[in-house]
């Protein structure tokens, strides 16, 4: 079962995380797993492992039958259930051969072990059979091996994070239509007329604005009126209020999740370890790739990152022997460079507030393409800043004199910040002049509109953008415009905030405009043929390529940052409904003239029965606040003590580490050596004995604590 | 087509699917493509042990710098001569598939990058594992001062025993952190 959790989460892996089914626990497991691969536990498993499975065919018996007692032997897990043949790395005919040894072992042990082995047999087949049907499921498995196999598993995590984003939507979509379509599509017999006649009303340039029979339909908050529905639990305003807080909750504890799984490993493979150069060798080479050009492009992105490591070594160098005169000029130029930044910041506030401004005047006189500009003034503005800015980002830092690592970072740290506080900066003033009958109805269509300009963006972008100009670079390789434009690459970051955008639109507009996730499906869908198009047609692989896990951490972490303004928008819209003033007082949607959120839930709380009543106000009083805190407070020192003690466990660990491997290669030594690292030893052991506690660890696993018991021995024995 | 797959019986193929990572429709894939590169008069493919050359010319390892190495290295034959019978391609494909575990994955990788065979990573391994990544020779690859650095780069960080050479362990060890490792160390049909 155990082994069944560690292969799964490979899985995850190799799937950039896609599966949702992983537990936590899996992942702490990967933890313990790592102690077992350490050289120590290594060192018991002896040479089967270097030299078994060159030899360790039927015609050696006696060698496998050794090998697989090796791995019986390794550790509290292995001694209730085997491993599977699988995992053994023999060749086919060793595995058969050591199949054939089990089963005499079968006849000879007692039936209930047999059973319990056959038993557990057909279990991990059993679930290796499901694993296989659900990951069927999964849609565009050949699409992404595609992709994968063109441009490596950097732009692949794009492509999977947008399927999970669709995932996610098709969520949303479902407990819209379970707690606020639904119930209104049932209570409602006589507004069906009313739906035909928006359908006669029929003009496309509504489609566009969400404006005419668009407003009065099931797209916009004004249309779920209070209707007949009308307990005092269970009426339309406490669905819908129900509807979107679990929404926000659900996305909430999928996006957290995924991002501490994420996390956990960026932390593990931490800093403290440098390991950079050995993963730049020992993993760099992606194994998927078939593709010939694709082949070369990585062949030149792994010298121009090994150069690039050695002249970040170079620079490090440098920087330390740096003169003061030489930092001063340095810190100016970054000085009037963040300045620069911070101006083209400003500028781009102010155009968004400008046209935010100008879109929101009286413009029924003028034609209705001019009418439709002015409508779509806003997100022009907003996609355009967004299209320009982390271009001009990208080459400001190149000025910087930042490492090359740093400069990435910095435009990807500046871009987020543009791209979310320009929604933000929309979004307040947009709230500040807002002064109609029905507020959310208009909030609800400007969310609507920047949804769909996003997406005809993107179209646009890619087809009369990306496409003419490798037309053009095919027909014509030697015109001066083809010389131009240069190579385009699939920038992953920015491709991926354009994504995090969407899903922050989404999240903000999902309280005024329901079905703000079905059309996201929609776009969704779309996108993901328009960049498969855009990627295998149009682009070259990035110079740079992305590490699929610390990409997937930053995604993630970004997708929080949305969720949050979403969150934090919601409560201002709240705050304002409970104090309305005089000028903005809303009297449609599901929350009339008298009701706002608040006055729902507590009217349904006055209906209950008195116990619970005196339960719920019990835990919404200041007397159930208190000890609520000091829980936290208790349980979260508990955790951070215990994860303190980890990492000290990990490095005295990563200590002993380095004692057993030296005790081992003792007699492999030779004499000149033995002098330094009998110094090192003395260090580690001065290091040990001032932290007191090498004789007395306690980790959780027990796997670590045979190691650490292992490792002590030795340790004194050298004494 | 549709024949030759069904050429494999069902006791065969639930052998397989409990010997290796693999799932029913990888095997019969992987007969489909095995077949393929049998000879036309040969019936009987399973024990038939295909040439280097042939494949290498398969498009999964074509591009691949690490392509006879693997090929060496999976294959049972007593002429070390890399050639794969059946069930060494499955072997090969159950290492490279998406749920073979990071041990598995990493112990073949060990194998493959030790070109010379002798259970470690030596600097002339370490020297030819580089220079098949960069993409060999030429006035664009690293000079021999920049792979000098490089190399004492990975021992200082790797070799912990400082005996001068990456062991199993060691390397092992060093992948177990790399989250990575196991999302590209995959050759999928």
């Amino acid at each position: 079962m155990e082994s069944q959790k560690s292969v799964n989460f490979m899985r995850l892996l190799s799937d950039e995380s896609t599966r949702t089914t992983v537990s936590s626990d899996s992942c702490e497991y990967y933890e313990t797993e790592i102690y077992d691969l350490l050289p120590s536990v290594q060192a018991c498993r002896a040479e089967q492992s270097r030299y078994g499975p060159s030899e360790g065919s039927e015609d050696d018996p006696e060698h496998a039958e050794g090998g697989s007692h090796g791995y019986r032997s390794r550790g509290p897990r292995d001694k209730t259930s085997v491993p599977p043949l699988r995992n053994l790395p023999l060749c086919m005919q060793g595995k058969r051969g050591v199949r054939e040894r089990r089963k005499m072992q079968i006849s000879r042990i007692g039936v209930w072990a047999s059973w319990r082995r056959s038993h557990s047999i057909i279990c991990r087949r059993w679930w290796g059979h499901m694993g296989e049907w659900f990951s069927g499921l999964l849609p565009w498995k050949h699409t992404l091996h595609k992709i994968e196999g063109r441009v490596g598993v950097g732009v692949k995590s794009y492509f999977v994070f947008l399927r999970y984003l669709i995932w996610l939507n098709l969520l949303h979509c479902a407990l819209v239509g379970g707690f606020i379509v639904g119930p209104t599509a049932f209570h409602s017999g006589n507004r069906k007329t009313e739906l035909l006649n928006m359908v006669k009303n029929f003009s496309a340039l509504d489609v566009f604005l969400g404006t005419g029979f668009l407003e009065n339909s099931p797209l916009f908050f004004g249309f779920y009126k209070h209707s007949s529905l009308r307990f005092s639990c269970l009426n339309t305003p406490l669905l819908y209020f129900a509807g979107i807080i679990s929404i926000l909750l659900l996305s909430l504890i999928m996006v957290i999740r995924r991002t501490t799984v994420g996390y956990k490993h960026t932390w593990m493979v931490g800093k403290r370890y440098s390991t950079n150069v050995s993963f730049k060798i020992f993993c760099s080479w992606d194994f998927t790739i078939q593709d010939p050009t694709a082949a070369t492009l990585k062949h030149s992105f792994i010298r121009n990152d090994l150069k690039l490591f050695l002249q970040e070594q170079s620079f490090s160098l440098r920087k330390a022997m740096r003169t003061f005169g030489q930092k001063l000029r340095l810190y100016l130029l970054r000085f009037i460079l963040n300045l620069i930044v911070l101006c083209l910041l400003g500028g781009a506030f102010y155009l968004i507030y400008f046209s935010t401004h100008v879109s929101q005047q009286k413009t029924d006189d003028l034609s209705w393409l001019v009418n439709l500009l002015y409508q779509y003034l806003p997100p022009i503005t907003i996609t355009f800043v967004n299209l320009v800015l982390p271009h001009m980002f990208r080459k400001i830092s190149s000025f910087e004199d930042y490492s090359f690592t740093t400069q990435v970072n910095a435009t990807l740290v500046r871009s987020i910040f543009l791209k979310l506080a320009s929604l933000g900066i929309y979004l307040f003033f947009f709230f500040r002049k807002l002064s109609e009958a029905c507020r959310e109805n208009r909030f609800g269509r400007e969310m609507y509109k920047l949804c769909i300009f996003n997406f005809l963006a993107t179209f646009c972008n890619t087809f009369l953008l990306s496409y003419p100009r490798k037309l053009l670079k095919e027909k014509f390789p030697t015109s001066l415009l083809a010389r131009l434009s240069g190579k385009q690459r699939f920038l992953i970051p920015f491709n991926v905030l354009d994504l995090v955008y969407v899903q922050t639109v989404s999240w903000v507009g999902v309280y005024s405009c329901p079905l703000l996730p079905l059309i996201g499906i929609f776009t969704l869908t779309a996108t993901f043929y328009i960049k498969k198009f855009s990627v295998l047609r149009c682009c070259m692989a990035e110079q740079r390529m992305f590490r699929a896990s610390s990409s997937s951490v930053l995604f993630h972490f970004m997708l929080l940052l949305g969720l949050l303004m979403a969150a934090v928008t919601l409560g201002y819209d709240f705050h304002k409904q409970q104090y309305p003033s005089s000028s903005t007082s809303s009297s449609c949607g599901p929350f009339g003239s008298e009701e706002t959120v608040f006055n729902v839930t507590g009217e349904c709380v006055k209906n209950l029965p008195a116990a619970a009543q005196t339960t719920i106000r019990y835990l919404s009083s200041e007397a159930f606040a208190l000890p609520l805190i000091l829980a936290e407070i208790i349980i979260l020192t508990s955790y951070v003590s215990r994860g303190r003690a980890n990492t000290k466990a990990i490095d005295r660990l990563k200590d002993m580490l380095v004692m057993v491997s030296l005790t081992d290669a003792r007699k492999f030594v030779k004499p000149k050596n033995i002098l330094k690292n009998q110094l090192y030893l003395f260090n580690s052991l001065e290091r040990l004995k001032s932290t007191k506690c090498f004789t007395n660890i306690t980790v959780g696993t027990t796997k670590s604590k045979k190691n650490i018991f292992y490792s002590d021995s030795t340790f004194q024995g050298f004494l | 087509m549709g024949t030759t797959a069904s050429q494999l019986d069902k006791g065969m193929l639930s052998e397989y699917q409990e010997l290796t990572f693999l799932t029913k429709q990888e095997i019969l894939l992987a007969y489909k493509r095995f077949s393929e590169l049998l000879p036309k008069e040969e019936t009987n493919g399973i024990s038939y042990r295909i040439p280097m050359n042939a494949i290498l010319e398969l498009p999964e390892l074509k591009t691949n710098p690490f392509n006879e190495r693997i090929c060496k290295v999976f294959s049972t034959s007593d002429s070390h001569d890399g050639s794969l019978n059946f069930d060494d391609f499955l072997d090969l494909l159950s290492a490279f598939s998406d749920s073979a575990t990071l041990e598995i994955k990493s112990h073949y990788a060990f194998r493959i990058f030790d070109f010379d065979d002798d259970g470690t990573l030596g600097r002339q391994d370490l020297e030819k594992l580089v220079n098949c990544l960069t993409g060999g020779t030429g006035d664009t690859s690293l000079t021999p001062d920049e792979m000098k650095q490089l190399i004492d780069n990975i021992l200082e960080e790797s070799d912990i025993d400082k005996d001068g050479t990456v062991n199993l362990s060691e390397f092992q060890h060093v992948i177990s952190r790399s989250p990575d490792f196991v999302s590209s160390f995959k050759i999928v049909l």
